[in-house]
């Protein structure tokens, strides 16, 4: 479907261990569908695989194009990844919210009043834009991450636990951006594990258990963090 | 150096007894202050006369013998032994690192080794192992460090800053643009030795072969020509043997992707 990332039989693992199987989704524009299931389930694999990052098997497009038809990076800034507990680059967090900008695929960097007005939404001060991004905090870090997928506009925003370990205040701050992006027609995929998100946000859930590969042991560590597949293995 | 230099004064063995007395000092002050070095000292001075001391019946038989196969031969020799040392040191390995320093020893030694030797000294004939074998020994020792180094900083940034490189291909970074900042600390890294040799020469040490040449009886200025091309030449084998074996792991580490592999990066124990 035009617009629309579409999942069909898709299958991921982690270190050879088959995790998930014949995954189908579709997210039209403007769609929120939040991922649920137990620890170690795979869904930090699946974000990986439609991110390209990891390898995967079966189908992945976005406008009825696969990553390797798109070219990786350019796929990567239409379907941007966020990580959990915020992983921060070097430099002050201003230098991380453009780090968007110095790439190949990138267009001219945002103005920062965009930038201000995101942090404002975000409960950030804009003092914290001049500190140095390992000095702040996790939960500030988580927020400047979502900031820096936000400004280089992504068609399809992949969350991954968003809000773990965020106060109540700072959570409504981060679901109602959320909730805006989704209204200007980007779509999300959301993997958490606070039960009431997918309410508060609107979107749809899907209980990614049923799609549990035959012989994946999903309570059997490593956790689902060490996603890593091995040879390419996936069908363009 | 010519072969008829008058001046070097031959050593004899007992004259390399009286030097093992020198040795024998620091083991004496390892027993007596309980350093507890004495025997690693007995198997270190042991090992340096057994070596050298077969190296100098290798190298007179080469010399003798004179062969343009054995030469190279021998020169495979070294770069194997040296690229075995080179990947040994790195806290952390992948399947395949050895070959990939080994050739980026192998390209670095035998591109700035013949070049000095052909274009610039002009030895004949081209394989004479007199010039060949030394200066590629030199060659190989410090591009042998600067790979190690490269090796080691490259695999503990992709490895420790996975999330961060990560990150950058998230945003839509290429590999290369995700790796530069992890390859270029990892140059640096590299380039540090030889850079810090080269600061400092003739001010704090006479560099070991300046110090032979003029001990066999060279003119300190001509022994300062050849110092500084070997230096000169050091750096270039370094800088070219440390880009070559970044571009092999990181063409090993990135797939066409454009994913990190950093699951075959594996952790060594000791």
């Amino acid at each position: 479907m035009n617009g629309s990332l579409v999942l069909t039989d898709v299958a991921v693992s982690a270190a050879e261990r088959p995790l998930l199987s014949e995954v189908g989704l579709s997210l039209a524009p403007g769609a929120l569908l939040a991922l649920i299931g137990p620890s170690g389930l795979g869904k930090t694999s699946l974000l990986r695989a439609v991110a390209a990052l990891d390898d995967w098997r079966g189908h992945i497009t976005l406008d009825d194009r696969t990553a390797a038809q798109w070219g990786y990076p350019a796929w990567r800034r239409a379907v941007v990844l966020v990580q959990q507990r915020g992983v921060m680059l070097a430099g002050t967090v201003r230098d991380n919210l453009a780090a968007g900008f110095g790439l190949s695929v990138a267009g001219p960097p945002p103005p920062e009043d965009t930038t201000d007005t995101l942090l404002a939404d975000l409960g950030l001060d804009r003092r914290v834009a001049d500190q140095q991004a390992d000095r702040i905090s996790v939960g500030q870090a988580q927020r400047v991450s979502l900031a820096r997928a936000l400004l280089v506009q992504p068609r399809v925003l992949l969350l991954d636990e968003p809000t773990a370990g965020l106060d109540p205040e700072a959570t409504r701050q981060v679901e109602a951006v959320i909730r805006r992006a989704c209204a200007g027609g980007m779509c999300a995929l959301i993997v958490s594990h606070d039960p009431d998100q997918p309410t508060r946000l609107g979107a749809a859930t899907v209980d990614l258990a049923r799609f549990r590969a035959p012989g994946s042991a999903a309570a059997a560590p490593p956790p689902e963090g060490d996603s890593a597949t091995t040879e390419p293995r996936h069908a363009r | 150096m010519p072969a008829n230099t008058p001046a070097i004064l031959p050593l004899s063995s007992f004259d390399l007894a009286v030097a093992s007395a020198l040795v024998l000092v620091a083991g004496v002050i390892s027993v007596a202050m309980r350093v507890g070095l004495h025997r690693q000292l007995a198997v270190a001075a042991l090992r340096t006369l057994v070596q050298l001391v077969l190296l100098g019946y290798c190298l007179e038989f080469l010399f003798q013998l004179d062969a343009a196969p054995l030469v190279l031969a021998w020169l495979a020799l070294m770069i194997t032994a040296a690229g075995r040392a080179a990947m040994k040191r790195p806290s952390r390995t992948f399947r395949g690192a050895f070959l990939r320093g080994w050739a980026a020893l192998a390209i670095s030694a035998v591109l700035t080794t013949f070049t000095v030797t052909a274009a610039i000294i002009g030895i004949d004939p081209w394989y004479d192992p007199q010039y060949l074998i030394p200066l590629a020994g030199m060659v190989l020792g410090n591009s042998l460090t600067g790979i190690s180094l490269t090796v080691d900083s490259l695999l503990e940034t992709l490895d420790a800053r996975r999330g961060e490189i990560e990150c950058l291909l998230s945003l839509g970074a290429t590999r290369w643009e995700a790796a530069r900042g992890a390859i270029r600390t990892a140059l640096r890294r590299g380039m540090t030795p030889i850079l810090n040799a080269m600061a400092v020469v003739g001010l704090v040490s006479i560099p070991g072969m300046m110090t032979g040449q003029i001990l066999a009886g060279a003119p300190p200025m001509e022994a300062v020509r050849y110092q500084i091309m070997v230096m000169f030449m050091l750096a270039g084998a370094t800088a070219v043997g440390s880009i070559i074996v970044a571009w092999l792991v990181y063409r090993r580490l990135f797939n066409d992707r454009h994913q990190l592999r950093a699951e075959l990066i594996e952790r060594r124990n000791d």
